[in-house]
């Protein structure tokens, strides 16, 4: 074992993991439930902790992220058992089939388990010796070499790195979720997903729905992971911070989503739960145990995105660079800022509502039931007041990706500076008032429909502003397409079909016959690519250079976009058809005489070509990080202060600071800069 | 204005809006009692809790100026925590927000039957911890440990007498009274309204035994004492959180 690679060491200590575990969970459940059982759910559990913590053991040794699971996975035990013994002391059930231990004991579990996952890490350590009255230094130097990713790095672009992959594994994962259920809608009757299909202690229809649940949840998290990454590894360069605000939150804040990821998916093995993404009550405080995990992943995952706001708002705020003044920050800052806003306040209203369904099961508190006087249309209240504003957070900075993005291009003064500057602003905050038109047909009080229909529709003004800056910004210029360009053109395109989609829905009457249906679908994977993917990509290939010194394979980039774009417009408008004559959304089956077979035919065809092309990426990302072509310079020919600095930047980012004297985008004006640096 | 005191008119200052809490509090009970109207109430919580968030909480530091000194000065780094910190608290208050939202659509303008009497005397501990808090940190922006010490400990005792007014006296009169947890939606939100509130005073407590244990190594001084400027502003946060939750629950509408 010794003399492996620690990639080939760990992978093999993955496999023998995924088996061992499976064995273990396999006997434990034959010793609780009497019976052998293959697809029990506490074996996949056991399997997929212990395998990934041993896959992590063989690759950096017992320490940072192998011990982190390590000690989730004794915590989570720890935590469980705790509670079950405090029940069989009181002569309660305690250890029961088919979970092991009861839903209370889980969820106790799964909260020590994060816990002991931040303790094992060691990235709550210097907080610690800080509560304790002992020093601790400013800063210290990260492990050499790529072990620095596993370790709590304090470096803002290191964590920025850590945020984007972790967000990449989501991105797939989810992916994958989406392939199967789509698999399964290819043709109409049940194929595979059937009642005779059993795993994790789920037939086949309840699987699809865990997995159409988990998909858009994995996902929504990936895309918070994602501009997370993005507006950590970028604000501070582009600021010409040297770090972010507060470093150790920092580091706190991507390393609480990890064990958010593995409870997630614990939901899945859990016997998984039906509710969607959206876990409304009363079905949600009916739903197996999967639903508890979910709820707590969603609840943890808020958290980095609550700190991380914060310390993006602090950082903005407090360590501009000399003559950095608000209207000459980039705009991807103020798409930052606006984004970070939302999260900062908002999150904390879905993390209300799911901890009051979890007390509701927890405690029988009847909030959200009705035989108590409790009332369901709250939880929507509560929920969509975060989750509306969040699909800002998740298509604010893409949007300002674009804005960036684009005068580079072009070789044009980006149009409408401080237009576009403010619509980012004024859709975070119309983005507060707009949240009940998710629930036109809820059985709200009825006066409060036109209102919120109006409040909607205003969104489309700032969005506008938007469109117009760009299409202005394009007119005439010298443009030039290097597949960061074709994934910002891209952007532009599918995130006006996301966006002239929107109006019939936030329109009481239209909204009425559409809601739940595959039109809404269709809306929203338009403006999640419009607005993340492809922006998110774009910004992959644009500040790949900066991160390596190495930029990414053009023809495979170029593959990339062309595979990817066309699959994705077929994959949408064909779910806007079928919306619109009537197909739901969240139903495994559908009718033969409708006659969309054909039409889900070419969406599940248009799927797997997105996959493909994703996989293509990151083939791409892989063979370019050790092969591609040497790009040390300002290789965009931008005026950004970090191309003018050489690629990779050391931590603390430049040597020497700059200072802003011109506007940022004023391409092709002759003898105009943005920034000077101080002579050494 | 002037925000530089010097240490016996600071205090003065903190007892004098002590005075004025207090006598809040009492004209807040007695309109309850008299004329029990809703904007009334929620016009002295209001003042109340400007009255903490400015003196107490002193939130105009945010604009102090601290350019002068450089970025790495420790008067810069300390602006840059305090942004942070009051960040939090406005992340954390729209939980607050929440409960009170989600009280007044599950209850409407009416309340549980609780125990007045211990209602007045918890509400009244906590005023009591916040006056103190003050006189701590005011005292060690003045050099004084001594001070600085007897009042986090006396603060930090308060605390504990709150959370086991509110969770060991208070839910066991609730549950006599038939409010249970799992009774009806009005028991499930006192007992969430509460509890969350004991949370962050439990936190609150936690962070001011740090605080004062630290305190007790010489860690802080009248220069150099973030750590303690961050306890109190919370403390005095959660306090805030009181000053709406206390009519909330026990003041605002008929009984049940």
């Amino acid at each position: 074992m010794k003399n492996m690679k620690p990639m080939t060491r760990a992978l093999w200590l993955l496999l023998f993991g995924l088996l061992a575990g499976y064995g273990v969970g396999l006997g434990l459940d034959l010793l609780v439930g009497g019976r052998v059982n293959f697809t029990a759910s506490i074996a996949g559990l056991f399997s997929l902790l212990i395998g990934v913590a041993l896959f992590f053991l063989g690759l950096v040794g017992y320490r940072t992220i192998a011990r982190a699971i390590v000690w989730q996975i004794a915590g989570t035990l720890g935590g469980a058992l705790f509670v079950t013994a405090i029940r069989a002391l009181m002569g309660l059930k305690a250890i029961s089939p088919p979970f092991l231990f009861v839903e209370p004991a889980w969820v106790f579990g799964g909260l020590t388990g994060v816990i002991c996952f931040l303790l094992g890490h060691g990235v709550v350590d210097d907080w610690i010796k800080m509560a304790r009255g002992i020093e601790v230094p400013e800063c210290r130097a990260d492990a050499p070499g790529w072990q620095k990713y596993y370790s709590p790095s304090l470096d803002h672009k290191v964590i920025g790195v850590q945020y984007i992959i972790t967000a990449l594994i989501l991105l797939v994962l989810g992916g994958s979720f989406a392939l199967i259920f789509r698999t399964e809608l290819a043709s109409s009757g049940l194929q595979f997903l059937t009642t005779n299909f059993k795993l994790f202690n789920q037939n086949g229809l309840q699987f699809y729905n865990t997995l159409m649940s988990l998909h858009g949840m994995i996902m929504i998290v990936s895309i918070l992971l994602g501009i997370a990454g993005l507006m950590n590894y970028l604000v501070p360069l582009l600021i010409g911070a040297h770090d972010m605000a507060f470093p150790r939150l920092n580091a706190f804040s991507f390393w609480i989503a990890p064990p958010a990821a593995v409870l997630l998916l614990a939901s899945l093995i859990l016997g998984g739960f039906d509710t969607g993404w959206t876990g409304y009550p009363p079905l949600s405080a009916k739903a197996p145990i999967g639903m508890q995990m979910f709820f707590l992943g969603v609840f943890v995952a808020g958290w980095s995105s609550i700190l991380g706001a914060l310390n993006l708002i602090a950082t903005v705020v407090r360590m501009r660079a000399k003559g950095m003044v608000a209207f000459r920050m980039p705009i991807f800052v103020w798409a930052s800022i606006a984004t970070s806003l939302i999260a900062l306040t908002a999150t904390q209203l879905i993390g209300l509502s799911f901890q009051l369904v979890m007390f509701q099961r927890l405690f029988g508190m009847g909030f959200f039931d009705p035989a108590k006087g409790g009332n369901p249309i709250l939880f929507q209240h509560l929920f969509w007041f975060y989750s509306h504003p969040a699909v800002y957070v998740f298509i604010l900075p893409g949007l300002g990706i674009v804005s960036e993005l684009l005068p580079v291009f072009v070789r044009k003064p980006l149009f409408g500076y401080k237009w576009i500057a403010m619509s980012s602003l004024a859709i975070a905050l119309v983005g507060f008032f707009v949240w009940a038109h998710h629930m036109f047909t809820s059985g709200m009080n009825e006066y409060l429909r036109v209102p919120f229909m109006y409040s909607t529709l205003l969104v489309a003004v700032p969005t506008g502003v938007k469109f117009f800056s760009w299409v202005a910004t394009l007119w005439k210029g010298k443009i030039t397409t290097p597949t960061p360009m074709l994934f910002v053109l891209g952007a532009i395109v599918v995130f006006l079909m996301g966006g002239l989609s929107g109006p019939p829905n936030a329109t009481v009457s239209t909204d009425l016959h559409l809601h739940d249906t595959y039109w809404i679908v269709g809306h929203f994977h338009d403006t999640l690519f419009g607005g993340f993917v492809f922006p998110f990509f774009a910004a992959l290939y644009y500040w790949f250079p900066k991160a390596t010194g190495r930029r990414m394979n053009e023809k495979l980039g170029k593959l990339h976009f062309w595979l990817m774009t066309p699959s994705f417009l077929v994959l949408s408008l064909g779910m806007m058809r079928i919306g619109l004559l009537g197909m739901r959304r969240r139903i495994g089956d559908y009718d033969p005489l409708q006659g969309f077979d054909a039409t889900h035919l070419v969406l599940t065809i248009a799927g797997f070509a997105i996959a493909l092309s994703i996989l293509i990426f990151i083939v791409n990302l892989v063979i370019s990080l050790k092969r591609g072509e040497p790009a040390a310079g300002n290789l965009w020919n931008s005026r950004s202060p970090e191309w003018q600095a050489p690629s990779p930047l050391p931590a603390h980012n430049y040597d020497t600071p700059f200072e802003v004297v011109g506007e940022p985008y004023d391409y092709g004006l002759p003898g105009s800069k943005y920034v000077e640096f101080a002579k050494k | 204005m002037t925000h530089t005191q010097d240490k016996s008119s600071a205090l003065a200052q903190g007892l004098t809006v002590f005075i004025f809490l207090a006598v809040l509090t009492a004209l807040e009970f007695g309109i309850a009692l008299l004329v029990n109207s809703v904007v009334l109430l929620a016009l002295v919580a209001l003042v109340k809790a400007g009255l903490v968030v400015y003196y107490y909480m002193r939130i105009y530091k945010l604009n102090q100026e601290e350019h002068e000194e450089g970025r790495d000065s420790y008067a810069y780094k300390t602006g840059t925590s305090r942004l942070g910190l009051w960040l939090f608290l406005l992340s954390d208050s729209f939980v607050f927000g929440g409960l009170l939202i989600s009280r007044f659509n599950l209850l409407g303008l009416t309340r549980p039957h609780l125990n007045q009497f211990l209602g007045l005397a918890v509400t009244s501990v906590l005023l009591i911890s916040s006056f103190f808090m003050n006189r701590a940190e005011t005292s060690i922006a003045h050099g004084d440990q001594k001070g600085f010490l007897n009042g986090t400990l006396i603060t930090m005792i308060l605390g504990v007498f709150f959370v086991a007014g509110v969770v060991g006296l208070e839910w066991q009169l609730a549950q006599v009274e038939q409010i249970f947890a799992s009774g009806d939606s009005a028991g499930a939100i006192f007992y969430m309204m509460t509890g969350m509130h004991a949370f962050h005073v439990l936190t609150g407590v936690i962070l001011l035994f740090t605080v004062w244990n630290k305190g007790r190594k010489g860690l802080y001084s009248a220069g150099k004492h973030w750590g303690v400027e961050a306890a109190t502003v919370y403390w005095h946060f959660v306090d805030v959180v009181w000053i709406f939750f206390y009519p909330a629950l026990y003041l605002i509408g008929a009984l049940r």
